[in-house]
């Protein structure tokens, strides 16, 4: 055998160790996980001027409006599906210019199925409640929430994070869905002012200020481990 | 130490290190086997920097895993550069977990010794 510079064997214990010490050093040099945050941050904040403009909005003179999001099923699922592309894409990239593979393309996948799943209920939906119109308690709500292009991408951050074996990913993750599924406005409320349209501002802005936040951090994270 | 390359597992009878196969029981290919396991995929030079070996001597272990069946080296150029990358053999892959389940067993065969009471 050609490897007598290098002492066969050794303690368990240490060559376990190694093995844990590598395999964590290749994970972390596998990881853009600031990239796939700002591109889903960028996504976000594109998607507000279609949710305002796309949405339809029929007030009867007693009062009361009915409101259709069409900007939201129109710009979603394209955006969402070229963004999964788009990370897929750099994340191979990344990797391999580190001389590594990439564990990516479960995660694109996730996203496509989470969008395709998002848009199936919003196309349900949209074709059944303006004929049946209902009051849902408040956990019908929350799960309402959950399908809803924030809530997905959360979803899909969260396959991200068991992929890479990611504990701060997951942990931003948790925070992340508890924002979108509360919801959290921190306060903002721009309906009394700006009516029915601005509704839906307040969650899409914090949930992109959250995306945002969280590359910024992963980035400076990542900044300071080299 | 008996050489069982590609060996399924530790041995219920006997000490797990009758079991340890000889190819992948050394701290350097051990190391081989983790990363391309945890990359997939992996350049000649990011594993020459994580073990902090020279060229020449990374690739004679190379050779040795390449010669049991553990991994598969594919060359190639990018621009004009050349670029080595190895990937982990499904014989690896399970080599690989053999080895870890055996250091977990030896580990704890080792922790059962020292906790033990003296007769």
């Amino acid at each position: 055998m050609t490897t007598e510079s290098v002492p066969a064997g050794g303690d368990p214990r240490r060559l376990l160790s190694d093995v844990r010490t590598l395999a964590h050093r290749v994970r972390r040099d596998q990881r853009v996980t600031w990239f796939a945050l700002l591109v889903l941050a960028v996504v976000t904040l594109a998607g507000m001027p279609f949710d305002w403009y796309g949405m339809k909005v029929h007030c009867a003179p007693g009062g009361g409006c009915e409101f259709a999001r069409r900007g939201v099923l129109l710009y979603w699922p394209p955006a969402l599906l070229l963004a999964y592309a788009a990370i897929a894409v750099w994340y191979v990239r990344a990797a391999r210019a580190r001389g590594l593979g990439a564990r990516v393309l479960p995660y694109a996948i996730t996203g496509a199925l989470t969008t395709a799943l998002f848009t199936a209920a919003w196309v349900a939906a949209a074709l059944y409640f303006p004929s049946h119109p209902q009051r849902f308690p408040e956990w019908v709500l929350v799960f309402d929430r959950l399908l809803t292009p924030w809530g997905m991408i959360g979803v899909a951050l969260l396959v991200l994070a068991r992929l890479e074996r990611n504990v701060p990913l997951l942990a931003f993750t948790a925070g992340y869905l508890v924002l979108v599924l509360a919801p959290v406005t921190f306060g903002m409320d721009f309906e009394p002012r700006w009516g029915i349209r601005a509704a839906f501002l307040p969650q899409q802005i914090v949930s992109a200020a959250a995306l945002l936040l969280g590359a910024a951090g992963f980035a400076l994270a990542r900044r300071r481990q080299r | 130490m008996t050489a069982v390359a590609g060996g399924t597992g530790p041995r219920a009878d006997g000490h797990p290190v009758t079991g340890l196969d000889e190819v992948v029981h050394q701290r350097v290919r051990l190391g081989i086997l983790t990363i391309a396991h945890e990359a997939r995929r992996v350049e000649f030079g990011y594993l020459r920097d994580q073990l902090q070996l020279t060229a020449g001597n990374l690739s004679k272990h190379l050779s040795v895993l390449e010669a049991a069946g553990m991994i598969g080296v594919e060359k190639g150029y990018e621009g004009r550069r050349g670029r080595t990358w190895i990937t982990l053999t499904a014989a690896g892959d399970a080599a690989l977990a053999a080895e870890i389940a055996r250091l977990k067993l030896l580990i704890s065969r080792i922790e059962t010794t020292d906790t033990a009471p003296d007769r």
